[in-house]
């Protein structure tokens, strides 16, 4: 079996979520660990392909990842932004509307083969959407003395930023990346940048389950 | 197209590091108007603990005002009167006829005794500040000053009056207290106005008397002048502000303006 080197960051943020798991309930965080699990089995399932589906290509398995994870997501955002019901009832049915899009996509657009660059645009999107969403309401309503830094809830949500604006690019520009052979000291881009931004999104998880397990719940 | 994938990728990275500048210095301003926020909020959670603490000390300097006055008066009025209530009946002998004029004259001063006794006992009641509006409770003080006869106090209003918080009014109260006493005791003044400027959201309070002044100025930047520094803090605290004018001879003006919903 192979495992890359931001993978060990995924198993380990997984690790810690789950030795955080009561804590991460009283953040209103739990949700993070279908999210880890699902990320790492992806991961897994996309490395070695060959040995598990005995198939040349690993898109279809991140195709799938595209439509189970994104409603644990837009659940992960409704819990974070802790809006009224209301609020509450409108990303949901935005998180249906986008899914209803990934699976036509899936289904008729893009296909099950290709890498499904559409659906990736979109979640980037939303998630970056999201995420600003949820940091700008936490600048503005929090106002306790400990700052912005010691939220868990900003760690996560300031990776998750930073890693969808990479990924909106790179995974956008994935079929063109490919097909041009795009690369950066003899590697191709995406394996070049992906990975990195990978291993910083799971360190962030990592340091935001930590900051759960020191501290409690104002 | 091999020869144009160096630029091509450097567009990419480009874009990205642009992407990410960006998310950074969002999540950096997000920080800096969080820590503006918490201060904001500290140093308001502050003045509420420094407001709180006045708010006791005066309460506390009320109460011993009080206590002060009741003494006073038991002692110089009741007192009085209860003692020649009781040399009047001491001359009552069992053998001798009754004087009756003497025996009403008594009654009448144990009567007045019990008066002034429930008139101190009215004032004494705790809750007396609050129950009335500044302007009553003032009365009472002013009635209480000029009962010696020694100065002239009068109270002026202009414009609608409005219903200003209970804590407000106890500390407005103590300011004009507060000049009151000075009044008294360094400016050997003989008329004191004390004017109530209502405008909507502002009262503005104008102590003024007639007496021998001093250099304001002067005094404000010494530290001995603890009553004046007093009043301006008071004043601050009830998100309002405070001036002080005087010149030697040419008495002294107290101005103080506080906000209102």
């Amino acid at each position: 079996m192979e495992i890359k080197y931001y993978q060990y960051f995924q198993l380990f943020s997984l690790l810690l979520a789950l030795i955080c798991r009561k804590r991460l309930n009283s953040f209103s965080l739990g949700i993070m660990i279908p999210i880890l699990i699902l990320d790492n089995l992806t991961e897994i399932l996309g490395s070695n392909h060959l040995s598990v589906f005995h198939t040349r290509g690993n898109y279809f398995v991140y195709n799938i990842y595209f439509i189970l994870s994104t409603p644990l997501f837009f659940l992960l955002f409704a819990s974070m932004l802790d809006g009224t019901p209301r609020d509450k009832r409108r990303l949901l049915g935005s998180g249906v509307i986008l899914e209803t899009f990934l699976l036509i996509n899936y289904f008729f657009i893009q296909g099950q083969t290709e890498f499904d660059t559409f659906s990736a645009q979109l979640i980037c999107l939303a998630c970056i959407i999201l995420s600003c969403l949820v940091l700008t309401r936490l600048a503005v309503r929090k106002d306790d003395e400990s700052g912005l830094l010691h939220d868990p809830v900003f760690w996560i949500n300031a990776v998750l930023l930073l890693f969808n604006l990479v990924s909106l690019i790179v995974l956008g520009m994935h079929k063109f990346i490919v097909e041009n052979k795009l690369e950066i000291a003899n590697l191709n881009l995406y394996r070049a940048i992906m990975p990195a931004a990978n291993a910083i999104l799971y360190s962030g998880y990592s340091y935001a389950f930590l900051l759960c397990q020191l501290q409690t719940r104002k | 197209m091999p020869a144009s994938n160096p630029q091509i990728v450097t567009t990419i990275l480009g874009a990205i590091i642009v992407l990410v500048f960006f998310g950074v210095l969002f999540l950096g301003m997000l920080r800096y108007y969080n820590y503006r926020r918490r201060q904001a909020a500290r140093e308001k959670r502050e003045m509420q603990a420094i407001f709180d603490q006045q708010l006791t000390q005066a309460r506390l300097e009320i109460q011993e005002q009080t206590f002060t006055y009741l003494a006073e008066e038991i002692h110089d009025n009741v007192g009085q009167l209860l003692s020649l209530a009781k040399i009047q009946l001491s001359s009552f002998k069992e053998e001798e006829t009754i004087d009756f004029p003497l025996l009403h004259e008594a009654r009448e001063n144990v009567g007045r005794s019990l008066q002034e006794l429930r008139d101190l006992a009215k004032g004494m009641h705790t809750g007396h500040i609050r129950a009335f509006n500044i302007r009553q409770a003032l009365d009472d003080e002013v009635q209480r000053i000029t009962r010696t006869g020694t100065i002239a106090i009068s109270v002026t209003s202009e414009g609608e009056e409005y219903r200003i918080k209970d804590d407000t009014q106890l500390i407005l109260f103590r300011i004009i207290q507060e000049c009151l006493q000075n009044c008294l005791k360094h400016a050997a003044a003989s008329n004191i106005n004390i004017g109530f400027t209502w405008f909507p959201g502002q009262l503005r309070i104008r102590v003024r008397d007639d007496g021998k002044g001093f250099d304001a100025d002067r005094t404000l930047a010494q530290p001995t002048g603890l009553g004046l520094h007093n009043i301006l803090n008071r004043a601050r605290l009830t998100g309002g502000s405070g001036v002080i004018q005087s010149r030697p001879g040419e008495g002294t003006v107290v101005t103080v303006q506080v906000p209102f919903e």
